[in-house]
């Protein structure tokens, strides 16, 4: 493949000139993102001490018959329990509903520009970052296009374009997730003007953390009447909680079944063992689809229907789990375990300290992926919830649930989006290699 | 004696997960089937179940010969298989091309693979129903990202706007088809890349030396080499159409209503779609039907496939 010299530089520039568009609205957007994050929670931060003196001065607010509920008095409460994060933010929409207030108005108005003012600060900040993130790509490759020999410069056009293309296919794949961030900092109604100038603009020019509030329901006042109380609990926080210790319970009893299981199959003499297992693996091939009506009747027979235990027990039978383990386990030497078997080690004490100690990384490959599962478990939470008893309610159920109410109010939903892919997208970047290991090591295998 | 301590130790250490594989796993296969047989209570409770012997699987499967022609007992049934086989047929050649094109730019001495690796496989681990919703959002009309987008392109009185993708019958499936080729992607693409580090260089050079070109030596030596890979997505994707349901509810709840031969039908109502509503409604004998209806040709086509492939090996 002869390319003639004019052709190649004709390449490089259309190229470089695509990576400078493609690296600067990136970085831009993201830098935009980062200053927008850093001055919402600073410049409500700063707010807040203001804020905790306005307790005093609107506490005749509520007895004015006010049904806008103060703000005033929850706020050093909620002050005190987070301070970081949630104590100012609090503060920065506590101070919304309390327009009628002539201090708390002003302050609302001081927050508003305090955030967006700051952000306006750091916006040449951020342009500057990514111009220069730009151009530092620019003087790399053009020092690398210099350096290249000639008749190698087909290859370096190419891996030119190959990273250009990845990138954009990065953008596409993970844009819903930044518009998702972006959008839940967006103040209600203005949501739908992304930018009229820059469409691919998406970072919101005035962030405000008033959406978060309101899905975790902390501008609603504390002292409120006990019906209110459980109609306060049914937020995002509640439902977080309750997919954390359905999703970590289930996944923790799945990897101990299932490893105890798995050394069996792997390890341990059984009559009909092959048969046993051949019927596990039938199992497999059987749509999940199926199971739906018979193990709602079991559930609800049971007498288990709304109990967080219901959200998960018909899934702690993991075959799946079985499989894993079993494959990972018989690569464990015998002679370890005879040798521990001489030494007069129990039963129990082979498998805790030889088999356990050794399958470490592939248990917690399990727990991870049984968690995910769990996490995103959504038709059989929502077949076994009981809407009366809103403190069983877990993330995707009460996201549906949510995205009923509230249906066209992206922000809100953003937000309340956020809850379940912030923390698991946190996790992937922590532990990915279990994670991609776990999940696609069943299909290499076959 | 040796043995039978053995063998309890080991039943000992199976007794937890035997027991709940049993109730759950096992013993659904057989109680689905009972109740199958019975019919709807009125009052969705469990309790005033009514035996109604093969009604459910005639009502079902069953058709009458009128003189207009066949008319089925339950056309929305065979509706949604139609669906669900669209949505296979659409989702799984489309998500092998995206995940083998990753696959094959990401198959290059690259410095920041395993950042476009981990990029790419994120989304298959965040939640169905929440990247769903997003999708559904990005392609609302008016407010949606898709719809602003174009505004800026084509203005305000274009179909993106105006309708939106997902209330369109015809786009639809196509777009939550898009969307989830986009999430699964990366699986996918993991799998091609393992398999395509164990092609050894040699039968490149060799081709090479053959003179073959660069599509030759993908269309006949990277595909067939691949097969194995190709064959799992396959398999898997067929499964998922069958399970698909928290995208379909997520995004479009089996809408928009299309009218078919006098029928009211969801375009994109799968298969799993019309079984949870069916559920909903309180018909748990014929939810129980559908599914042994699910089970039975799943089985058919695994059975068919393996037939497929093993004729292929020899």
């Amino acid at each position: 493949m002869e390319q003639s010299s004019a052709f190649r530089v004709a390449a490089f520039v259309a190229l470089t000139a695509g990576m400078v568009l493609l690296s600067f609205g990136i970085s831009g957007q993201i830098f935009k993102f980062g200053s927008m994050v850093l001055s919402s929670m600073t410049a409500s931060s700063e707010i807040s001490s203001p804020t905790e003196s306005v307790p005093a001065g609107s506490s005749g607010m509520p007895a004015a018959g006010d049904p806008t509920p103060s703000v005033g008095g929850e706020t050093p409460v909620a002050v005190g329990s987070t301070p970081s994060v949630g104590g100012g933010t609090l503060a920065a929409v506590g101070s919304k509903p309390l327009a009628d207030g002539p201090t708390p108005a002003g302050s609302a108005m001081v927050l508003k520009s305090a955030a967006t003012l700051r952000m306006a600060g750091l916006a040449p900040l951020a342009n500057g970052l990514a111009a220069l993130v730009s151009l530092i790509l620019m003087a790399f490759v053009l020092r690398r296009w210099i350096a290249t020999q000639a008749d190698l410069r087909g290859r370096f056009l190419k891996t030119f374009f190959l990273y250009e293309a990845l990138s954009m296919a990065v953008v596409v794949v993970l844009f819903p997730f930044f518009w998702m961030l972006c959008t839940s900092f967006k103040p209600s109604g203005q949501e739908l003007i992304i930018n009229e100038a820059n469409p691919f603009d998406i970072v919101p020019n005035e962030p405000t953390t008033a959406n978060f509030l309101k899905v975790l329901k902390w501008d609603k006042p504390a002292g409120a009447p006990v019906e209110d109380e459980i109609e306060r609990k049914k937020n995002f926080s509640t439902y977080f909680l309750n997919s954390l210790l359905v999703a970590s319970t289930a996944a923790f009893l799945v990897t101990l079944f299932s490893s105890m299981a798995g050394y069996v199959f792997a390890k341990k003499e059984l009559p009909y063992k092959g048969y046993l297992f051949a019927l596990l693996m039938g199992t497999m091939m059987i749509p999940g689809m199926m199971y739906m009506v018979p193990q709602f009747f079991m559930i609800s027979k049971m007498g288990l229907c709304g109990s967080k235990l219901a959200m998960f027990l018909p899934h702690l039978a993991s075959v799946f789990g079985v499989f894993m383990l079993k494959q990972f386990m018989e690569t464990i030497p015998g002679s370890l375990l005879e040798a521990a078997r001489i030494d007069g080690a129990s039963e129990w004490q082979l498998f805790s300290i030889i088999i356990v100690p050794l399958s470490m990384p592939i248990l917690l490959t399990l727990f991870l992926l049984t968690f995910l599962f769990h996490w995103s478990n959504f038709l059989w939470q929502l077949i076994v919830t009981d809407f009366a008893n809103p403190l069983s309610i877990t993330l995707p159920v009460g996201l549906a649930l949510f995205r009923g109410q509230y249906t066209s109010d992206l922000g809100l939903i953003m937000s309340a989006s956020c809850f379940s892919i912030v923390p698991i997208a946190v996790l992937f970047m922590i532990a990915q290699r279990y994670f991609i290991e776990g999940m696609t090591q069943g299909a290499v295998k076959e | 004696m040796q043995n039978t301590r053995e063998t309890t130790n080991s039943l000992l250490f199976l007794a937890p997960f035997l027991i709940l594989f049993a109730i759950f796993l096992i013993f659904p296969i057989g109680y689905s089937f009972y109740l199958s047989f019975f019919g709807s209570p009125r009052d969705f409770s469990l309790a005033n179940l009514e035996y109604v012997g093969f009604a459910n699987y005639s009502n079902l499967l069953g058709f009458s010969v009128g003189p207009t022609g066949i008319s089925l007992n339950d056309p929305a049934f065979w509706w949604s298989l139609g669906v669900t086989l669209l949505y296979g047929g659409l989702s799984i050649p489309l998500g092998i091309t995206a995940s083998l094109a990753l696959a094959l730019l990401l198959h290059n001495k690259l410095a920041g693979k395993d950042f476009f690796r981990s990029a790419f496989f994120l989304p298959n681990v965040l939640d169905m129903l929440v990247v769903g919703v997003i999708w559904g959002l990005i392609y609302a009309p008016k407010y949606g990202a898709l719809a602003q987008v174009m505004n800026f392109f084509l203005g305000p009185d274009q179909f993106f706007n105006t309708t939106g993708l997902l209330a369109n019958p015809y786009t639809a499936m196509p777009a939550v088809v898009l969307a989830m080729v986009l999430k699964g992607a990366g699986f996918g693409m993991i799998l091609f890349l393992a398999a395509l580090q164990n092609i050894p260089d040699a039968v490149y050079e060799a081709a090479d030396i053959d003179g073959a070109t660069h599509w030759e030596q993908f269309w006949h030596i990277t595909l067939p080499l691949l097969r194995p890979i190709l064959f799992f997505m396959v398999v898997t994707g067929i499964i998922g159409s069958l399970n698909a349901f928290t995208e379909i509810y997520a995004m479009t709840a089996g809408g928009p209503q299309v009218v078919v031969a006098g029928e009211t039908l969801g375009s994109t109502s799968v298969v799993g779609y019309y079984l949870y509503k069916q559920f909903e409604a309180g018909r748990y004998g014929y939810a129980a039907a559908i599914s042994y209806v699910l089970l039975a040709l799943t089985l058919m086509l695994t059975f068919l496939q393996q037939r497929l492939f093993a004729g292929k090996k020899n």
